[in-house]
């Protein structure tokens, strides 16, 4: 669901311009699924897919699959469009040191909703 | 290429609040009856910029949008200190009434968004006959903390970035690009602990209870519009609100937060209607 993450286009390097000074690793659940995303100058370097023994990581955001699938939408419903709207309705946890996050929250905002697809295709 | 000029004239003023030298910036376009409008939360007039330039508008109405104090090309009043500024309802309605008494607008109409949203309600419980209407955009009675505004003011967060970030999610995702760039511009552009002041009056300070069944809409016709994409202020907590006023709301499709803003096209489309009602 977010594997393609790592996958290198001209929207995602443009991102990291917005976060060159930005090294972290994270984790995105779905709850029955785990990803650890690092990221080194802005860049996605690394997404591994769980299952993990003793995962590390700085921050970790949980919704269910469900929710991330409305997240995904091409053009996502409201409440569903934006993880803190997300977070609003307490579908979406926040966990660990949310420095990296707070501090990048467009870009992680952006880099995530970099993940739908062109409008007229919500397949994910 | 010729420059295209638009019919807004810039002010600088200098007035009084609360016994309180201020030096305020305003802009107008229009002739007719005063339509006071006021921003959002951590941003200033600029939010404004299509209703100062819609002609249809401008015909009836003297469209006249003020910069709060702290914001925009408004000054901090004398003797301010980063890092202690804190908007109270008492404050908010002072530099209001103020503004308002320094141009000595009579019975002008007020529209506010968000922060402005929820001041109109307390103008309609203190001052009704102030106003020929009251118009509310992305009005709550209350709203209950649902992140940790602090992040709004760190010395280790850049404050324009974190405040662009909150602002650019309350945005319809079909909003237009450039104009949702332009409202999230005007966030990073606001000076540190500004918005976080702010929403001590949006969250906390002028939160509204049950004072809300003395709005009377016979004394003052109040109009409210919502987005459907805002989530600070949702639509169904503006149809609580109405519902208690006895009135009707008007919920706004592909809109957000900063209907105004970050998609004036199909905000006008809204709000023509509600202004040909006012007379």
């Amino acid at each position: 669901m977010f594997k393609s993450l790592i996958e290198k286009n001209e929207r995602r390097s443009q991102l990291s311009i917005m976060a060159q000074y930005l090294n972290t690793c994270f984790m995105i659940s779905t709850v029955d699924d785990e990803y650890l995303i690092s990221i080194e100058k802005g860049n996605v370097t690394n997404v591994e897919e769980g299952p993990f023994i003793m995962p590390s990581y700085i921050f970790k955001l949980t919704a269910s699959k469900n929710e991330w699938l409305k997240f995904l939408q091409s053009t996502p419903q409201p409440g569903s469009h934006d993880i803190i709207a997300m977070l609003r309705r307490k579908v979406l946890k926040f966990e660990g040191d949310l420095h990296p996050l707070m501090s990048h929250l467009l870009y992680f905002k952006l880099l995530l909703a970099s993940l739908r697809p062109a409008e007229g295709n919500n397949e994910n | 290429m010729k420059i295209e000029k638009e019919p807004i004239t810039g002010n600088y003023g200098k007035f009084e609040i609360d016994g309180v030298k201020h030096r305020i910036y305003w802009e107008e376009a229009g002739e007719g009856i005063p339509l006071v409008c006021l921003h959002t939360a951590g941003s200033d007039g600029r939010q404004y910029r299509a209703l100062l330039n819609d002609k249809k508008i401008l015909k009836k109405y003297r469209v006249i949008v003020f910069d709060m104090p702290w914001h925009g090309k408004s000054s901090p009043p004398e003797n301010s200190q980063v890092g202690h500024y804190k908007l109270s309802t008492e404050s908010y309605i002072s530099q209001i009434m103020s503004f308002i008494d320094g141009l000595e607008l009579v019975k002008p109409v007020v529209m506010g968004c968000s922060i402005g949203g929820r001041i109109i309600l307390h103008l309609a419980i203190h001052f009704p006959e102030k106003f020929k209407a009251l118009i509310g955009l992305q009005s709550a009675g209350h709203l209950d903390p649902y992140y940790d505004i602090s992040w709004l003011h760190r010395q280790d967060v850049h404050g324009g970035e974190v405040c662009g970030g909150i602002a650019y999610g309350l945005m319809a995702p079909t909003s237009p690009e450039n104009d949702k760039f332009e409202t999230m511009w005007h966030y990073m552009q606001g000076g540190p602990g500004i918005f976080k002041g702010d929403l001590f009056f949006y969250k906390f300070d002028g939160n509204i209870g049950t004072e809300i069944k003395k709005i009377d809409n016979s004394k003052c016709p109040i109009f409210l519009l919502t987005g459907e994409y805002d989530y600070s202020a949702t639509p169904e907590e503006t149809k609580s609100l109405a519902d208690t006023i006895g009135i009707e709301i008007v919920k706004m499709k592909n809109v957000g937060h900063f209907p105004m803003s970050e998609n004036p096209e199909e905000f006008l489309k809204y709000l023509h209607p509600v202004l040909e009602k006012i007379n």
